[in-house]
Protein backbone atom coordinates (compact mmCIF):
# COMPACT_ATOMS: atom_id res chain seq x y z
CA UNK A 1 0.00 0.00 0.00
CA UNK A 2 1.43 3.60 -0.81
CA UNK A 3 1.61 6.19 1.72
CA UNK A 4 -0.67 9.65 1.87
CA UNK A 5 0.77 12.69 0.92
CA UNK A 6 -0.41 15.88 2.07
CA UNK A 7 0.05 19.96 1.85
CA UNK A 8 -1.03 22.77 4.32
CA UNK A 9 -1.15 26.24 3.54
CA UNK A 10 -2.57 29.09 4.95
CA UNK A 11 -4.26 32.69 3.56
CA UNK A 12 -1.88 34.84 5.56
CA UNK A 13 1.57 34.45 7.12
CA UNK A 14 0.30 37.33 9.94
CA UNK A 15 -3.23 38.19 10.80
CA UNK A 16 -4.79 40.20 13.39
CA UNK A 17 -6.20 39.45 16.19
CA UNK A 18 -10.03 38.37 15.05
CA UNK A 19 -8.86 38.00 11.13
CA UNK A 20 -10.34 34.94 9.64
CA UNK A 21 -7.53 32.28 8.91
CA UNK A 22 -8.00 29.58 5.60
CA UNK A 23 -6.04 26.64 5.58
CA UNK A 24 -6.18 24.62 3.06
CA UNK A 25 -5.30 21.12 2.54
CA UNK A 26 -4.58 19.33 -0.27
CA UNK A 27 -4.22 15.53 0.15
CA UNK A 28 -4.34 12.06 -1.43
CA UNK A 29 -3.06 8.74 -1.69
CA UNK A 30 -2.42 6.29 -5.00
CA UNK A 31 -4.59 3.51 -3.01
CA UNK A 32 -7.42 5.54 -2.71
CA UNK A 33 -10.22 4.35 -5.10
CA UNK A 34 -13.71 5.26 -5.17
CA UNK A 35 -16.01 2.54 -6.18
CA UNK A 36 -19.58 2.10 -6.44
CA UNK A 37 -21.06 -1.63 -5.67
CA UNK A 38 -24.44 -2.47 -7.67
CA UNK A 39 -26.23 -5.44 -5.90
CA UNK A 40 -29.00 -6.98 -8.05
CA UNK A 41 -31.30 -9.77 -6.27
CA UNK A 42 -32.16 -12.59 -9.19
CA UNK A 43 -34.72 -15.42 -7.39
CA UNK A 44 -34.67 -18.94 -8.96
CA UNK A 45 -37.41 -17.81 -11.05
CA UNK A 46 -35.34 -15.16 -12.52
CA UNK A 47 -37.13 -12.61 -11.27
CA UNK A 48 -34.35 -9.41 -10.51
CA UNK A 49 -34.93 -6.41 -7.68
CA UNK A 50 -34.03 -3.01 -8.95
CA UNK A 51 -29.88 -1.97 -8.34
CA UNK A 52 -28.96 -1.19 -5.17
CA UNK A 53 -25.86 1.00 -5.47
CA UNK A 54 -23.55 1.86 -2.66
CA UNK A 55 -20.49 3.62 -2.30
CA UNK A 56 -17.37 2.36 -1.37
CA UNK A 57 -13.55 4.06 -0.73
CA UNK A 58 -10.71 1.57 -1.27
CA UNK A 59 -7.91 2.74 1.67
CA UNK A 60 -9.71 5.79 2.71
CA UNK A 61 -8.25 8.88 4.10
CA UNK A 62 -8.75 10.97 7.69
CA UNK A 63 -7.65 14.43 7.88
CA UNK A 64 -6.93 15.63 11.28
CA UNK A 65 -6.04 19.42 11.81
CA UNK A 66 -4.36 20.54 15.35
CA UNK A 67 -2.75 24.33 16.26
CA UNK A 68 -0.31 24.10 19.13
CA UNK A 69 -1.97 27.55 20.03
CA UNK A 70 -5.28 25.27 20.67
CA UNK A 71 -7.06 27.45 18.13
CA UNK A 72 -9.67 25.32 16.73
CA UNK A 73 -10.55 24.66 13.21
CA UNK A 74 -13.37 23.78 11.12
CA UNK A 75 -13.78 22.64 8.32
CA UNK A 76 -15.60 24.20 5.74
CA UNK A 77 -15.26 21.73 2.73
CA UNK A 78 -13.89 18.66 1.46
CA UNK A 79 -14.13 17.06 -2.03
CA UNK A 80 -11.54 13.81 -0.92
CA UNK A 81 -8.36 16.01 -2.41
CA UNK A 82 -8.58 19.57 -1.14
CA UNK A 83 -10.24 20.34 2.19
CA UNK A 84 -10.11 24.10 3.80
CA UNK A 85 -10.46 24.87 7.20
CA UNK A 86 -11.34 27.91 9.24
CA UNK A 87 -10.09 29.72 12.33
CA UNK A 88 -10.42 33.23 14.22
CA UNK A 89 -6.95 34.58 14.82
CA UNK B 1 4.93 31.10 16.56
CA UNK B 2 1.68 29.50 16.15
CA UNK B 3 1.83 26.59 13.97
CA UNK B 4 -1.00 23.92 12.78
CA UNK B 5 -0.35 20.56 11.94
CA UNK B 6 -2.63 18.44 9.43
CA UNK B 7 -2.34 14.89 9.65
CA UNK B 8 -3.28 12.61 6.83
CA UNK B 9 -4.02 8.89 7.79
CA UNK B 10 -4.78 6.17 5.61
CA UNK B 11 -6.66 2.89 6.37
CA UNK B 12 -3.22 0.93 7.14
CA UNK B 13 -2.07 3.76 9.72
CA UNK B 14 0.51 5.13 7.34
CA UNK B 15 0.77 8.98 8.16
CA UNK B 16 1.86 11.47 6.35
CA UNK B 17 2.01 15.23 7.91
CA UNK B 18 1.95 19.00 6.70
CA UNK B 19 2.39 22.06 8.80
CA UNK B 20 2.05 25.56 8.52
CA UNK B 21 3.63 28.56 10.58
CA UNK B 22 1.43 32.03 11.48
CA UNK B 23 1.67 35.12 13.09
CA UNK B 24 -0.81 37.10 15.43
CA UNK B 25 -0.23 40.54 15.08
CA UNK B 26 -0.40 42.94 17.89
CA UNK B 27 -3.12 45.16 18.18
CA UNK B 28 -2.24 48.20 16.22
CA UNK B 29 -1.62 51.17 18.43
CA UNK B 30 -3.67 54.04 18.15
CA UNK B 31 -1.62 57.34 18.78
CA UNK B 32 -2.19 60.97 18.90
CA UNK B 33 -0.34 64.69 18.18
CA UNK B 34 -1.83 67.90 20.02
CA UNK B 35 -0.79 70.94 18.35
CA UNK B 36 2.09 72.91 18.96
CA UNK B 37 3.90 69.71 21.03
CA UNK B 38 1.38 70.07 23.84
CA UNK B 39 1.09 67.94 26.62
CA UNK B 40 -1.50 65.50 25.71
CA UNK B 41 -1.73 63.69 28.84
CA UNK B 42 -5.41 65.63 29.46
CA UNK B 43 -6.39 64.41 25.78
CA UNK B 44 -5.60 60.74 25.93
CA UNK B 45 -6.91 59.83 29.12
CA UNK B 46 -9.52 57.27 29.86
CA UNK B 47 -8.50 56.15 25.70
CA UNK B 48 -6.77 53.74 24.57
CA UNK B 49 -4.09 55.54 23.17
CA UNK B 50 -0.52 53.82 22.74
CA UNK B 51 1.46 56.30 20.61
CA UNK B 52 2.59 59.59 20.01
CA UNK B 53 4.14 61.75 17.54
CA UNK B 54 6.71 64.10 18.45
CA UNK B 55 8.74 66.59 16.76
CA UNK B 56 11.89 68.73 17.68
CA UNK B 57 14.76 69.94 15.30
CA UNK B 58 18.41 68.99 15.60
CA UNK B 59 19.48 73.00 16.05
CA UNK B 60 16.99 73.11 19.73
CA UNK B 61 19.78 72.28 22.52
CA UNK B 62 16.35 70.15 24.41
CA UNK B 63 15.41 67.67 22.27
CA UNK B 64 14.73 64.82 24.91
CA UNK B 65 12.18 65.23 26.14
CA UNK B 66 12.21 68.54 25.15
CA UNK B 67 12.27 72.04 26.50
CA UNK B 68 10.07 71.52 29.87
CA UNK B 69 8.24 68.20 28.58
CA UNK B 70 8.91 66.09 31.58
CA UNK B 71 5.14 64.55 30.88
CA UNK B 72 6.92 62.56 27.79
CA UNK B 73 9.22 60.86 29.89
CA UNK B 74 6.09 60.05 32.21
CA UNK B 75 4.14 59.03 28.95
CA UNK B 76 7.31 56.96 27.59
CA UNK B 77 8.23 55.41 31.09
CA UNK B 78 3.99 54.31 31.16
CA UNK B 79 4.57 52.56 27.70
CA UNK B 80 3.07 54.88 25.31
CA UNK B 81 5.24 54.65 21.72
CA UNK B 82 7.44 57.76 20.74
CA UNK B 83 7.77 58.50 17.16
CA UNK B 84 10.19 61.00 17.40
CA UNK B 85 10.42 63.48 14.38
CA UNK B 86 13.64 65.06 14.39
CA UNK B 87 14.47 67.12 11.79
CA UNK B 88 17.08 69.33 9.74
CA UNK B 89 14.52 71.90 9.46
CA UNK B 90 16.10 74.63 11.85
CA UNK B 91 13.36 75.90 14.47
CA UNK B 92 13.87 75.71 18.72
CA UNK B 93 16.87 77.78 18.55
CA UNK B 94 17.52 81.38 19.40
CA UNK B 95 18.90 82.47 16.19
CA UNK B 96 20.21 80.76 12.98
CA UNK B 97 23.90 81.26 13.19
CA UNK B 98 26.40 79.04 14.65
CA UNK B 99 26.30 77.12 18.32
CA UNK B 100 28.73 76.39 19.98
CA UNK B 101 27.97 73.64 22.76
CA UNK B 102 29.61 70.96 24.79
CA UNK B 103 28.14 67.15 25.22
CA UNK B 104 29.99 64.82 27.64
CA UNK B 105 32.99 67.04 27.95
CA UNK B 106 33.23 67.68 23.99
CA UNK B 107 32.84 70.98 22.62
CA UNK B 108 31.27 70.98 19.25
CA UNK B 109 31.16 74.23 16.87
CA UNK B 110 27.84 73.52 14.04
CA UNK B 111 27.69 76.54 11.31
CA UNK B 112 24.82 78.01 10.81
CA UNK B 113 22.03 76.06 8.97
CA UNK B 114 23.08 76.55 5.15
CA UNK B 115 20.09 75.04 3.38
CA UNK B 116 16.47 76.24 2.26
CA UNK B 117 13.66 73.91 2.06
CA UNK B 118 9.56 74.15 1.67
CA UNK B 119 10.54 76.82 -0.81
CA UNK B 120 6.66 77.22 -2.08
CA UNK B 121 6.29 81.02 -4.05
CA UNK B 122 5.37 83.67 -1.97
CA UNK B 123 6.17 82.18 1.00
CA UNK B 124 9.81 82.78 3.69
CA UNK B 125 11.47 79.58 3.17
CA UNK B 126 12.57 78.05 6.09
CA UNK B 127 16.30 77.34 7.16
CA UNK B 128 17.49 74.12 7.61
CA UNK B 129 20.76 72.27 8.24
CA UNK B 130 22.03 71.27 4.57
CA UNK B 131 22.77 67.98 3.62
CA UNK B 132 26.08 68.48 2.08
CA UNK B 133 26.40 69.85 5.99
CA UNK B 134 25.68 66.66 7.25
CA UNK B 135 27.67 64.93 4.86
CA UNK B 136 30.93 66.56 5.46
CA UNK B 137 30.49 66.34 9.02
CA UNK B 138 29.58 69.65 10.20
CA UNK B 139 26.63 68.53 12.12
CA UNK B 140 28.01 65.43 13.93
CA UNK B 141 27.97 67.76 17.13
CA UNK B 142 24.14 67.98 16.77
CA UNK B 143 24.06 64.25 16.61
CA UNK B 144 25.99 64.00 19.70
CA UNK B 145 23.91 66.40 21.65
CA UNK B 146 20.80 64.13 20.75
CA UNK B 147 22.27 61.22 21.25
CA UNK B 148 23.36 62.14 24.74
CA UNK B 149 20.30 63.55 25.80
CA UNK B 150 18.31 60.37 24.24
CA UNK B 151 20.56 58.11 26.37
CA UNK B 152 19.13 59.90 29.47
CA UNK B 153 15.58 59.39 28.84
CA UNK B 154 15.05 55.67 29.87
CA UNK B 155 13.10 54.54 27.59
CA UNK B 156 13.62 53.55 23.77
CA UNK B 157 11.90 55.60 20.61
CA UNK B 158 11.40 55.39 17.13
CA UNK B 159 13.66 58.29 15.44
CA UNK B 160 11.63 59.41 12.29
CA UNK B 161 14.50 61.84 10.39
CA UNK B 162 12.61 64.50 8.90
CA UNK B 163 9.38 65.25 8.61
CA UNK B 164 7.86 65.28 5.08
CA UNK B 165 10.79 65.36 2.64
CA UNK B 166 8.37 65.58 0.11
CA UNK B 167 7.13 68.99 1.47
CA UNK B 168 10.47 70.20 2.23
CA UNK B 169 11.42 69.44 -1.45
CA UNK B 170 8.38 69.84 -3.43
CA UNK B 171 9.57 73.11 -4.85
CA UNK B 172 13.32 72.43 -4.89
CA UNK B 173 16.45 73.46 -2.58
CA UNK B 174 19.31 75.08 -1.84
CA UNK B 175 22.09 75.16 -0.25
CA UNK B 176 25.47 77.52 -0.16
CA UNK B 177 24.33 79.22 -3.17
CA UNK B 178 23.15 76.45 -5.55
CA UNK B 179 19.92 75.69 -6.14
CA UNK B 180 18.72 71.67 -6.25
CA UNK B 181 15.67 70.39 -8.23
CA UNK B 182 13.18 68.08 -6.45
CA UNK B 183 14.86 64.80 -7.58
CA UNK B 184 18.04 66.00 -6.80
CA UNK B 185 16.92 67.46 -3.20
CA UNK B 186 15.84 63.45 -2.71
CA UNK B 187 18.76 61.92 -3.60
CA UNK B 188 20.89 64.35 -1.58
CA UNK B 189 18.46 63.74 1.48
CA UNK B 190 19.00 60.02 1.30
CA UNK B 191 22.77 60.38 1.20
CA UNK B 192 22.37 62.56 4.47
CA UNK B 193 19.88 59.93 6.01
CA UNK B 194 22.32 57.20 5.34
CA UNK B 195 24.82 59.20 6.96
CA UNK B 196 22.86 60.44 9.76
CA UNK B 197 21.43 56.78 10.68
CA UNK B 198 24.65 55.22 10.19
CA UNK B 199 26.00 57.84 12.71
CA UNK B 200 23.62 56.95 15.23
CA UNK B 201 23.84 53.12 14.91
CA UNK B 202 27.91 53.42 14.95
CA UNK B 203 27.62 54.27 18.64
CA UNK B 204 25.43 52.33 22.12
CA UNK B 205 21.66 53.07 21.42
CA UNK B 206 18.91 52.54 23.81
CA UNK B 207 18.06 48.81 23.66
CA UNK B 208 14.75 48.56 21.22
CA UNK B 209 15.83 52.08 19.49
CA UNK B 210 14.31 52.08 15.89
CA UNK B 211 14.56 54.81 12.91
CA UNK B 212 12.87 55.26 10.09
CA UNK B 213 12.39 58.03 7.09
CA UNK B 214 9.57 60.59 6.82
CA UNK B 215 7.72 61.18 4.20
CA UNK B 216 4.13 62.88 3.43
CA UNK B 217 3.78 59.77 0.70
CA UNK B 218 1.62 62.39 -1.34
CA UNK B 219 3.62 61.59 -4.64
CA UNK B 220 4.24 58.39 -5.76
CA UNK B 221 7.74 59.15 -7.58
CA UNK B 222 9.32 60.86 -4.18
CA UNK B 223 8.29 58.36 -2.01
CA UNK B 224 9.95 55.73 -4.92
CA UNK B 225 13.56 57.82 -4.80
CA UNK B 226 13.86 57.99 -1.35
CA UNK B 227 13.44 54.53 -0.05
CA UNK B 228 15.63 52.52 -2.11
CA UNK B 229 16.70 49.50 -0.61
CA UNK B 230 20.32 50.41 0.20
CA UNK B 231 18.68 52.87 3.09
CA UNK B 232 15.64 50.51 3.74
CA UNK B 233 17.96 47.96 5.08
CA UNK B 234 19.42 50.45 7.74
CA UNK B 235 15.43 51.68 8.76
CA UNK B 236 13.04 49.92 10.95
CA UNK B 237 9.91 51.16 9.72
CA UNK B 238 8.16 52.39 6.66
CA UNK B 239 6.06 55.86 7.02
CA UNK B 240 3.81 58.27 5.66
CA UNK B 241 1.32 60.61 6.50
CA UNK B 242 -2.72 60.61 5.67
CA UNK B 243 -5.38 63.32 5.28
CA UNK B 244 -8.72 63.56 4.69
CA UNK B 245 -9.27 66.81 2.53
CA UNK B 246 -12.18 66.47 0.46
CA UNK B 247 -16.03 65.41 1.00
CA UNK B 248 -15.10 62.14 -1.29
CA UNK B 249 -11.99 61.04 0.57
CA UNK B 250 -12.34 57.45 2.38
CA UNK B 251 -10.30 56.62 4.72
CA UNK B 252 -9.58 53.13 2.98
CA UNK B 253 -9.07 55.02 -0.23
CA UNK B 254 -6.73 57.73 1.79
CA UNK B 255 -4.94 54.88 4.10
CA UNK B 256 -4.18 52.79 1.24
CA UNK B 257 -2.75 55.41 -1.37
CA UNK B 258 0.77 55.65 -0.01
CA UNK B 259 0.58 51.58 0.19
CA UNK B 260 -0.59 50.84 -2.75
CA UNK B 261 2.45 53.07 -4.44
CA UNK B 262 5.04 51.07 -1.85
CA UNK B 263 3.57 47.73 -2.99
CA UNK B 264 3.98 48.27 -6.28
CA UNK B 265 7.75 49.87 -6.53
CA UNK B 266 9.08 49.44 -3.29
CA UNK B 267 11.73 45.85 -3.18
CA UNK B 268 11.61 42.98 -0.64
CA UNK B 269 13.45 44.88 2.10
CA UNK B 270 11.38 48.41 2.29
CA UNK B 271 8.04 45.92 1.97
CA UNK B 272 9.59 44.11 5.02
CA UNK B 273 8.96 46.98 7.25
CA UNK B 274 6.26 47.44 9.27
CA UNK B 275 4.69 51.09 8.49
CA UNK B 276 3.81 54.24 11.33
CA UNK B 277 1.07 56.48 10.08
CA UNK B 278 2.90 59.48 12.05
CA UNK B 279 0.21 62.30 11.08
CA UNK B 280 -3.59 61.32 10.22
CA UNK B 281 -6.05 63.72 10.38
CA UNK B 282 -9.50 64.77 8.65
CA UNK B 283 -9.90 68.52 7.94
CA UNK B 284 -13.14 69.77 9.48
CA UNK B 285 -13.82 72.72 6.40
CA UNK B 286 -14.14 69.64 4.25
CA UNK B 287 -15.52 66.79 6.04
CA UNK B 288 -17.52 68.77 9.17
CA UNK B 289 -18.42 65.48 10.48
CA UNK B 290 -15.09 64.35 11.57
CA UNK B 291 -16.58 61.63 13.50
CA UNK B 292 -18.32 59.78 11.57
CA UNK B 293 -14.74 59.49 9.30
CA UNK B 294 -12.53 58.88 12.15
CA UNK B 295 -15.76 56.35 13.01
CA UNK B 296 -14.63 54.32 9.14
CA UNK B 297 -10.48 54.25 10.04
CA UNK B 298 -10.48 50.96 11.71
CA UNK B 299 -12.29 48.63 9.36
CA UNK B 300 -9.95 50.16 6.68
CA UNK B 301 -6.90 49.38 8.71
CA UNK B 302 -8.03 46.08 9.16
CA UNK B 303 -9.02 45.31 5.67
CA UNK B 304 -5.14 47.24 4.24
CA UNK B 305 -3.77 44.51 7.06
CA UNK B 306 -5.43 41.86 5.34
CA UNK B 307 -3.99 42.59 2.10
CA UNK B 308 -0.80 41.99 1.14
CA UNK B 309 2.27 44.07 1.40
CA UNK B 310 3.72 45.99 5.00
CA UNK B 311 1.14 46.03 7.73
CA UNK B 312 0.11 49.29 9.35
CA UNK B 313 1.31 49.11 12.91
CA UNK B 314 0.35 52.58 14.39
CA UNK B 315 -1.75 55.92 13.29
CA UNK B 316 -1.09 58.83 15.00
CA UNK B 317 -3.98 61.20 15.03
CA UNK B 318 -2.42 64.94 14.35
CA UNK B 319 -5.06 67.28 16.30
CA UNK B 320 -3.17 70.20 14.61
CA UNK B 321 -3.66 72.17 11.11
CA UNK B 322 -5.52 70.03 8.61
CA UNK B 323 -6.05 67.72 11.38
CA UNK B 324 -7.38 69.74 14.00
CA UNK B 325 -11.05 68.33 16.10
CA UNK B 326 -13.51 70.60 16.09
CA UNK B 327 -15.48 70.45 18.01
CA UNK B 328 -12.77 69.05 20.36
CA UNK B 329 -14.73 66.98 22.59
CA UNK B 330 -16.80 65.24 19.48
CA UNK B 331 -13.74 64.43 17.85
CA UNK B 332 -11.90 63.20 21.12
CA UNK B 333 -14.84 60.67 21.55
CA UNK B 334 -14.50 59.56 18.28
CA UNK B 335 -11.07 58.83 18.38
CA UNK B 336 -11.30 57.32 21.56
CA UNK B 337 -14.35 54.85 20.05
CA UNK B 338 -12.37 54.06 17.17
CA UNK B 339 -9.06 52.76 19.06
CA UNK B 340 -11.61 51.20 21.26
CA UNK B 341 -12.65 49.24 18.34
CA UNK B 342 -10.62 46.13 16.33
CA UNK B 343 -7.60 46.25 15.33
CA UNK B 344 -7.03 48.53 17.79
CA UNK B 345 -7.57 46.18 20.42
Amino acid sequence: MAAPTASASLNASTYSPGDQMNLTVTYGDADTRPLTVTIVVTDAQGNSSAPVRVAAVIDPLTVTVTDDSGRSWTRLSDNGAVAVYRAVA
Amino acid sequence: MPQVTVTVRDSGGRTATATASYAIAPPVLGGYYLSGGADPTADIAGGNFRSLTQYRSFADGYIFPGYQRQWLTTLGKSGIKINMVLELKHYGAPNAGPQTFTVDGTSYTVPAPAMTIQQRPGTTWPKAYGYGQVLAGQCDGLFARALSQYRTLGFPVNIQLASELDTDHEFGTSEAGKAYNWAESDARAVQAVTYIVNWFKARPLPAGSTFSVGLGGFDRACFQRTHPESLMARLDHLQWNVYATSPTHTALDRFRRTKDWAVADLGPVALSRPVIIAEWGVRVAEIPNQAAWIATVPAAIAKLNAERGPRIVQTNYFNSGWGTLSPKATGLSALKAAYATRPYV
